[in-house]
Parts: C-alpha cells; structure tokens; sequence
C-alpha cells in the first residue's frame, strides 16, 4: 500500500511548496535559488507519480470509479456554475422569464460562486492526484481520503463551504486587494508592492513587529514554565486543589478588555503599586511602566501572563495527570530526583499537550490586540503598537484598506511560516508513532 | 539471615485501616509470593516493602538494616511494576541505564552490567529500540532488566504477568522462576493469580483484609488450608464445601444437613484438637481428590450420585451433582463418557478432605 502511497504524498507536499513559494513570490519575497529548488522538487515528483502509472501497464486516472467520481463532482460544479451565471445581469436580460426570479438568484450566486470553486477543486484533486494502488486495486492515498465514506464528506459540504470562504477566498481577496490602492472602498486596479514598499518603510510597523517578537517570546517562556511550574506544584496531591485551580483559572473567564483595564489601573502610579509602595514610606520609589517607551510591552505582557498561565496550567496539569502513576514509582525506585524525572521522563513524554498549548499560545500572541487597546491604546506614542493593531486603525481609522490588508498578509506570511511546520512536527508524527 | 523483616506494620489512608499490625520474616534467598483478591492489601504491602508509601507504624528490615523511612533507591530493591512503567522515550538500552548513570556509576560498569541482564533475559537484539516498538511480553522482560542492573538483594513484582494473555504470561512465569533460581535472590511476588503463585512461591502468604491469613509453602497451603477462605481461594475448580455436624461418638462421623444415606467415617481425617460431638462444621473436598469407578470402591467413603452437568474441558471433565440437597462437584478423566442422568460410584479419601468450623472457618 505504502508504495502508492509515497510518492502521492510526495506529489501532494512539492505542491503545497509550491505554493508557499508562490505566496513568497507575491508578496515580494523571491529568490532564483528557492524558485530552482521548487522547480527541482516538483518536477521529479510529478515524473514519478506519472512513472508510476506508466509502469503499472495503466494510468490509473482512467479507472471506472475514479471517473465515476470524478464526473459526479464535475456535474455539481457546472450546476453551481449554472446557478451562479443566472444570477448575472446578461443572462438575466437574454432570458426575461428569469428577471422575475432575480432576487432569488441573487440570493444564492456566492454560494453557487463557493459551490463552483470546491466541486471543481475536488473533481481536480481526485483527477490530478486520485491515483490508485494498482497491485491490490486498493484506493490509493488521496483518492481513499476523499471518496471513502461519501455521505460524510457530503455532510462536511456547508462546513467546506464556509472554511473555504472565509479561510481561501476571504484570504484571496485580501491578498489581492493588498496590491491595490484602496482607500475607504476595496478597488481592483493593482498598483504593485506600493503597499508593501510603505509597509516596511513606515516606523509604526517596525515598532509593532518588534513589540511582538518580545512579547511573543515573553508569552510563550513565561506562560509555559510558571504554567507548568504551577501545575507540577498542585500535582503534588496539593490540599485545596480545586480551589488553587479555580483561582489560578479565574482570569481566564474575564475578557483581555478587562484584564487591560484592571491592569492599567494597577500600573498608573498614581493609583496603583508605585502609589501603594509611596504611601509606605518610600518616597522615591518609581514603578510605571505603561508610561515609560522602553518597557511599555512588558507592562502589557505582564498582564497577558496574569490571564493565560492559569488556562495554560490546567491544561499541563491535565497532561500530568495522564501520566501513569507507576512512572512515577519505577523513577523513584531508580532513584531519579524529581526535577530530573519531570525533566527526562515526565516532560518527553507529554509532547502532544505541549504542541496543543504551543498553538494556543502562538495563536493569543498573534492576534492580541485588545488587550492594547484597553490598557495603553498603543501608547505612550506609539511605544506599544502591535500589527494587529497597525491593521486595525489603517482599515477602520485611517481609511486606508490596502495597507490595512499588505499588515495583514504579512501576518498571515509568518503565522504560516511559523505553524506549518510545527503542526507537522506536531500531529503528522503521530500516526507513524 | 533474614533478607526482609516486618514488624507489627500498620498503613491508614486517613480512617480506612489498610494494613494493620503485620509482622512478615522473609529469609534470603526465598521466592514469597502475596496472593490475594483485589483491595487485600497485597500491593499495599509491596509499596510499603519498596518505601513507596509511608507507613503509619511499624518497621521494616532490608538485610538487617532499617529501612523504614529510606527512599526506595537506597533500600536495595528493585521493583517491576503491572503496567511495565518504561520510560516511552528512551531506547530499551536507555531504560536499563538511565538509572545506574542517574547513581553516577563509571561507564564500563553501567555497559557491563546492561549486556549482563540483556543476555539474561535475552533482549540484545531489542537494545536500541523504543519501548513503543515491543510487544507486551519484552517489555515486561525490559522492566525486570531494570530491575536486574540495580544489582539488588531484593527483586519485588506488582502484579507483572497480569497485562499479558494466556500464553505468553505461562512462558514468563517460566522464566522469572528459572531467573530465581539463576540469581537465587530474595523475590516478593505479588498476584492474584493462585496458580502463579502456587508454581513460582517458595511460600505463599494469603492475604485477606490486610491480614495474612496463611503463610506456608504451597504443598501445605493447597493440602491443609487453614481457613475456608484460604480453601476457597486456592485450587481450581475451587474447593466445594458441605454443611454438616460431626459426631463424636467412639470414632468421627460426618452428618451431611438435608439428609444423606451416608454417615462418613472420620477416624482417619488428622483434627487438629480433639473435637466435641456435635459441632457445627463445613466438610471441604476438592474436586479432583475424589475419585470415580472401581478405585472408588478401594476408598474408605464411597456412594453412587446422578450426574446433573457435565463440563468437559480436555484433559478433565468436571461434573456437577448433588448430594443431600447440597451442591457437589467433582474431576474425573476426561476420557470417562458420562452422560447427564447416569449414576455414578464415586469415593473420597477422608484424610484427604479439610474441614472448617462452621462459625469462625478456621480448620480443626
């Protein structure tokens, strides 16, 4: 089976370089060296898929089944397609009979518009890359995962819908509409990297780019080792555990506009600690941070710290408690101080909830935004900017879509680059495991 | 010398009495096996040995030495665990060394000690794998490794056999003996398992409740069970106990309750004190010392019965019937055809048959 198999997978993984290197390209990364090593990996895996075949005495493309499919997909799409072109003003005026049904075609031309597009993907897929284990006339990889099962795949239609929508054409359009000119209303003349070239040149983003670098590696080390210091310590048959876990939790239920507001209060000092720590007696002791440029972000990250560890905690503490407690017992009989079983033994071995919180966490890092807006509004100047933010004020506060989208391509760019590979780390290990 | 002593042990978890005043004398050398059913105490009492559990009173003796309140690594034992407890991310060779480097042990000594119980279990072909990538059987055989480079006095088992299937735990069970005798070292062995522990036990202590009910070598335990549980417990088909009196007049006499044609004579069943006429016992007989056909008439009790069930099973057949209203069961060769209906002679032994008092079980 493997034998098939292998080489799909390989076909299937140049393409997706393929088009990584095709996202670079547009966004204006490009390099001849990265273009040759796409065009070296693809070509051969394309020659071996294809070799495949011809050494099987058949393509197997041309198999009953696979035709069978792959027309029932072609079909759905050319009825979309139909549906989507009588929603058109032209059709609309050859044919008058339709004109009186016109609100009701134009209800449904975007999702005919979405049918088009993921029956037609389909059909391609199975088409392109649909090939079969020839010696044991056994569905080969991609064609298995997507036609075995049929009547599930057909229930995950309105969610393959809305996934496609919102995560490839949304995306799409944003992507494009980031090489415009747009100002308070998308327009669709491309003006090239302009976008890009006042992106990068514009100070406020660096500053953002830079305010999220610190803050995401202060977030990611913090939040996981106090998460898990905290979880280790209320693994230790804590009394009151419930009620450490429900106060170390608690944060979590507020929303970040709270947090930030709760945090900017306790910051100002004139009403927080450096006012408490005054009023002690030490006159000339100075804590604001939210008021000083230089360490505005670790005010922030201090209070992000504050909401997250706690949910980070129970997470690692659920992964602690999945370890058997003989693990434990055989350690102690090997004589393995305690760090050093948490460190070598207990730790390796809850890989898969530090992928799930590493995600977590990357995600909250990327897209913080409101917890700015509540607790310094981006200040003191622009000290504590954050792209999220920088995107934000450009689409809504500055009229200025375009570069609004080209900030947020450029985080999509590096959300990709960053979690591709580690979800493949992360959950493609797992099935050879 | 004595290799492990227990006195008057006593373990709570908040109120429940787990263990209570246990007093055990392992000598060197011996194979003691802890038999029981779940919640007896039995692992309880291992983890208490091994230094895993603090105890509430008592003392415990490794070699001599008190080792109540030492940690497990320094008490000199080691200890196989039911679901193998290997460390998932380390090579097998990784698992049998982490701890002997962890003891700061010079090189050399680590490798040579790993090839030793490599080669004594015969795991060197599996050395760099995972334990992810062994079937049940080696890694069981990786965890007693473990166990094997501490270079220990005292090896203890939780339960090791019990994750694997039939066959594979006959084959282990095999090897852990031959390993005993190889090693000759003090082994506590903890099962539930009573025909595990009548092949592998030097002596065999049943427990109960967090009692030791009996602790005596397997002959002693199978022939001369001291109380009906223990009878119960050991033997299988299990021992089918008959409600009765004995009276006592110039010789024993057995007075099945329901009405039986006969009256067994006693006189050659060993009581342990003399006995009062009239008391109120239960008659035990395992159902393989009762013996059917022509050898049954040789026997000092003998009777005929109507079979009820028969229950085939190979080498044995196990037949179900009755006597006096009170079920009664008995093996016969499995080459023997009965039939459902048919009468048979059959004939026991009375030395042969073990009888407890009615009210507290204990064996007279």
């Amino acid at each position: 089976m493997p034998k098939q198999a292998l080489p799909e997978r390989f076909f299937i993984g140049s393409i997706l370089l393929a088009f990584v290197m095709l996202v670079l390209a547009t966004v204006g990364i490009k390099s001849q060296i990265l273009e040759n090593a796409q065009f070296l990996i693809l070509l051969p895996s394309l020659l071996l898929v294809i070799w495949m075949g011809v050494k099987t005495g058949r393509l197997e493309i041309f198999t009953n089944r696979l035709r069978k499919y792959a027309t029932g997909w072609l079909i759905a799409a050319l009825t979309s397609a139909m549906v989507w072109s009588f929603a058109q003003k032209g059709t609309q005026l050859a044919l008058p009979i339709l004109k009186d049904l016109r609100k009701v075609w134009n209800t449904f031309e975007p999702f005919a518009l979405f049918a088009t597009a993921v029956f037609i993907l389909f059909c391609l897929v199975l088409l392109v890359i649909g090939t079969r284990d020839s010696d044991l006339e056994r569905p080969g990889y991609i064609e298995s995962s997507l036609v075995n099962n049929l009547s599930s795949k057909i229930a995950a239609v309105p969610m393959a819908f809305t996934a496609f929508g919102i995560f490839i054409m949304a995306t799409l359009w944003t992507v494009y509409h980031s090489f415009t000119n747009s100002r308070l209303l998308p327009k669709s003349e491309l003006i090239g990297f302009g976008q890009y070239e006042r992106l990068w040149s514009s100070d406020r983003w660096y500053v953002s780019i830079e305010n999220l670098a610190i803050f995401g590696v202060g977030s990611l080390v913090f939040s996981l080792t106090i998460g898990f210091m905290l979880a280790a310590l209320l693994d230790q048959k804590t009394r009151f555990e419930n009620t450490f876990r429900t106060i170390f939790l608690y944060p979590f239920a507020l929303s970040f506009i709270i947090t930030g507001l709760i945090w900017q209060w306790i910051l100002n000092p004139d009403h927080g600690v450096q006012k408490v720590v005054r009023s002690l007696g030490f006159d000339n002791f100075v804590f604001n941070p939210l008021y000083n440029a230089d360490i505005v972000i670790y005010g922030v990250l201090i209070a992000a710290l504050w909401q997250g560890t706690g949910f980070i905690m129970c997470l690692m503490l659920a992964g602690l408690r999945g370890i058997d407690q003989e693990i434990w017992m055989a350690a102690r009989v090997d004589g393995i101080p305690m760090w050093k079983t948490y460190l070598r033994i207990v730790i390796p071995m809850m890989r898969p909830v530090f992928i799930t919180t590493l995600v977590i966490i990357s995600a909250g890092i990327i897209k913080v935004y409101d917890l700015i807006v509540a607790q310094t509004s981006g200040g003191p100047g622009l000290a504590s900017e954050v792209p999220a933010k920088y995107v934000f004020d450009y689409m809504f506060g500055h009229q200025n879509l375009a570069q609004g989208f080209a900030g947020s391509t450029m985080m999509l760019v590096s959300v990709l680059i960053v979690l591709i590979p580690l979800a493949y780390l992360g959950f493609g290990r797992r099935k050879h495991g | 010398m004595n290799s492990i002593e227990i006195k008057k042990l006593s373990l709570n978890f908040d109120e429940v009495v787990v263990l209570k005043d246990l007093d055990l004398t392992i000598e060197k050398g011996e194979f003691l096996v802890l038999l029981g059913a779940s919640g007896c105490g039995k692992s309880t009492l291992l983890n208490c040995i091994a230094g895993l559990l603090d105890v509430t009173d008592g003392q415990i003796f490794i070699n001599g030495k008190n080792v109540t309140w030492h940690e497990p690594a320094q008490r000199g034992i080691g200890m196989v665990f039911q679901s193998y407890a290997l460390y998932p991310q380390m090579s097998v060779k990784g698992n049998l060394s982490f701890g002997l480097k962890n003891a700061g042990l010079p090189k050399e000594e680590i490798e040579k000690r790993v090839k030793h119980a490599s080669e004594m279990l015969q795991i060197e072909s599996l050395l760099e794998r995972k334990p992810a990538a062994l079937s049940g059987g080696q890694r069981q055989r990786v965890a007693i490794g473990r166990a094997l480079v501490r270079d220990v006095e005292v090896f203890l088992f939780d339960e090791p056999l019990s994750n694997l299937d039939a066959k594979l735990r006959t084959e282990l069970r095999v090897e852990i003996k031959r390993l005993h005798q190889k090693l000759d070292n003090t082994m506590i062995y903890v099962t539930h398992d009573q025909i595990e522990a009548m092949t592998l036990a030097d002596r065999i202590a049943v427990m109960r409740d967090g009692l030791i009910l009996q602790l005596d070598d397997p002959k002693t335990i199978y022939n001369a069970p001291a109380n009906k549980y223990v009878a119960g417990f050991i033997g299988s088909p299990g021992m089918k106990f008959l409600k009765g009196t004995i009276l006592q007049n110039d010789k024993p006499i057995f007075k099945l309750e329901g009405g039986w044609s006969e009256s067994p004579d006693l006189s050659n069943y060993k009581f342990q004190e003399s006995i009062k006429t009239e008391t109120q016992v239960w008659l035990g007989i395992r159902p393989e010392s009762v013996v059917v056909g022509g050898e049954a008439k040789n026997m000092p009790v003998n009777f005929s019965l109507e079979v009820e069930v028969v229950e085939p099973m190979g080498a044995d057949t196990l037949v179900w019937s009755q006597i006096g209203g009170q079920e009664f069961r008995f093996i016969i060769d499995g080459n023997i055809s009965v039939n459902v209906g048919d009468r048979v002679t059959v004939g026991f032994d009375p030395a042969h048959v073990s009888i407890f008092d009615f009210d507290n079980e204990e064996r007279l």
